[in-house]
């Protein structure tokens, strides 16, 4: 269980500081998988991270009563000038790993599959080996309460499945703190919600009533909870929905243009483009799956004359 | 999966959390700093020896036939740079350790005062074996670097230390949250040399102004330490280790004080 009570917490900076998080009170109980939703600066990141320990607050307090873990993912732990397997042994130490070290390394090394690089220096690494070796590092451990900042979406598509697998191993005996903009990610992993707006947080027992509410308080979308269809016809109802929303979303990606203060991690449009995406390509799935064995043959002769150079996504 | 499994494990106390971290903290930086860089134990062993080669070349130029009282001038030269280099490396290594460490701080087990500390104990660890390595190449050199008194020349070490020590808890504190200090700190170091007689006799200084260098408390430790290693050396009037002391603790107890005020500051990126 960790309990928060009357949380305050504000960065000083040179033009007033106002309140980040203000008189926060949470119960979040054990077992229970968590979102954090809230608009670019509401403070999602500021409260995992005191969650974490990372962070004091200002005002207040936070009880943990369990074992919670640092942020999954976390690349800015590691010395660049040391190797992988000597970051790896740094952190199995802290935790107080005397026996198991060697088990714990083996694991990681497996886990994070970047074969010789292990034992080179982690600034030689891609952002991508970094990655992967900072989220075996996390899942080395048995924590009760995990926290993720956006950290299924890295890597590439095997090693997000992978990652997932290990997420979905670990529920029952472990729960997650996340933050994500990805819907779609906060509906599979979490129960619960907290929606943190104006510096306050309000708890939802579901999630889906508190994306609901996210997007009330933010943009009035009332968003899709995804059906699964049934029948051909409403299969393809469903398709046209999602491309629509697909189109939509990628004339707002458009027009917001290359501002360069657009934080990559964080930029709500882009999280919305890949949601549109992915449902489209759920979508399309049930279209493909529903069809009667005429509509398939006619399909694969259409496809035959399409122009080659039209790409068709895996 | 192996994994380390926390939970089935009894919660760990205070103290014992505090020590797996000192100890994968020193691993970390002893390994960083001796096998991270290339030949980073060839620079370790010869940048002291050159900057005595220097020290002596330039003497034997420029001050040729001034000696200094009761002790030959290599030997002297040796105690009073190792000594006040193992001050002053304690103190800037200490200056930069939380800026370097910052990326540890996300695990909520290491606290800013670890990384000064661990950095200290390391560094002063090395600089011993350092100097017990030049005492043991200089004696088979037939320099006469044997000490007269070696418990003293032990306790004059260790209050170096311990100056250096309070020195870097304070000033990474101070450094960190005012990156002027660090600036600054860097800057005295030339006048601290200069004034702390490691390469200037202290008995050069004209008599008047000497009582202002009996301030600086490295000099009550660099002349002690001459005073244990050579029987017979002349020095000032009024070398007291206490006062020494009474610097160490003090910057000792206010170094900790800052951390303790400002821990939550230090972690903050």
């Amino acid at each position: 269980m960790i309990e928060i009570r009357n949380l305050y917490k504000r960065y000083h900076n040179h033009h007033g500081s106002p309140w980040v998080l203000e008189d926060v009170s949470l119960t979040i109980p054990d077992g229970v998988s968590v979102g954090l939703l809230g608009r670019n600066g509401a403070g999602k990141t500021t409260l995992l991270r005191l969650i974490g320990g990372m962070d004091t607050p200002d005002r207040g307090e936070i009880v943990r009563e369990s074992r919670v873990s640092w942020p999954i993912g976390l690349a800015g732990g590691f010395q660049g000038s040391m190797t992988g397997r000597q970051n790896v042994k740094f952190v199995a130490r802290i935790h107080g790993a005397d026996d198991e070290i060697d088990a714990i390394i083996d694991e990681v090394e497996a886990f994070a599959d970047i074969g010789d690089a292990f034992d080179e220096p982690v600034k030689t690494y891609s952002s991508g080996m970094r990655s992967r070796l900072a989220f075996g590092l996390s899942l080395a451990f048995d924590f009760d309460v995990y926290l993720s900042d956006e950290a299924t979406a890295v890597g590439d598509r095997a090693f997000k499945k992978k990652a997932r697998q290990a997420f979905e191993a670990r529920i029952g005996k472990a729960s997650l703190i996340m933050v994500s903009h990805g819907e779609s990610v906060l509906r599979e992993f979490c129960q619960a919600g907290i929606v943190l707006e104006k510096g306050s947080a309000r708890w939802y027992d579901d999630i889906d009533a508190a994306i609901a509410a996210y997007h009330q308080a933010t943009d009035g979308r009332v968003p899709r909870v995804p059906v699964v269809p049934r029948t051909h016809a409403e299969a393809r109802e469903g398709l046209n929905e999602a491309n629509r929303d697909f189109a939509e979303a990628k004339a707002a990606f458009e027009a917001a243009g290359d501002d360069p203060d657009r934080e990559a991690e964080d930029d709500t449009l882009r999280w919305r483009l890949e949601e549109a995406r992915e449902a489209m390509l759920d979508a399309r799935r049930h279209v493909q799956r529903l069809r009667t064995p005429a509509q398939k043959t006619s399909h694969r002769n259409s496809s035959n004359r399409k122009p080659p150079h039209k790409k068709r996504r895996p | 999966m192996a994994q380390l499994s926390l939970s089935r494990r009894p919660s760990r106390g205070p103290w014992r959390v505090t020590r797996s971290v000192w100890f994968a903290m020193f691993m970390r930086e002893a390994i960083s700093r001796t096998m991270a860089d290339r030949m980073g134990w060839f620079w370790m062993l010869f940048e002291p020896l050159a900057i005595i080669a220097v020290m002596v070349s330039v003497r034997g130029l420029f001050l040729s036939g001034s000696e200094v009282a009761g002790a030959d001038h290599v030997p002297w030269l040796v105690v009073g740079l190792m000594g006040y280099g193992l001050f002053r490396e304690n103190m800037m290594r200490a200056l930069g350790a939380i800026e370097a460490n910052k990326g540890l701080f996300a695990y909520r087990q290491v606290k800013p005062v670890d990384t000064v500390l661990v950095r200290c104990f390391l560094e002063g660890a090395l600089k011993s074996f350092l100097f017990l390595l030049f005492i043991g190449i200089g004696t088979l050199l037939q320099f006469d670097l044997m000490p007269a008194r070696p418990l003293g020349v032990m306790l004059d070490w260790l209050s170096l230390w311990a100056l250096g020590w309070g020195a870097g808890l304070t000033v990474s504190v101070l450094g960190d949250l005012v990156p002027e200090v660090g600036r600054v700190v860097r800057i005295l170091n030339l006048p601290l040399l200069l004034l702390s007689g490691v390469i200037l006799p202290v008995m050069y200084i004209p008599y008047p102004y000497r009582e202002y260098l009996l301030y600086n408390p490295i000099v009550h430790g660099l002349e002690s330490m001459r005073l244990s290693f050579f029987d017979g050396y002349h020095t000032l009037d009024g070398i007291d280790m206490t006062y020494l002391w009474f610097w160490a603790l003090s910057l000792i107890a206010l170094g900790l004080i800052l951390h303790l005020r400002f821990a939550a500051k230090l972690k903050a990126e």
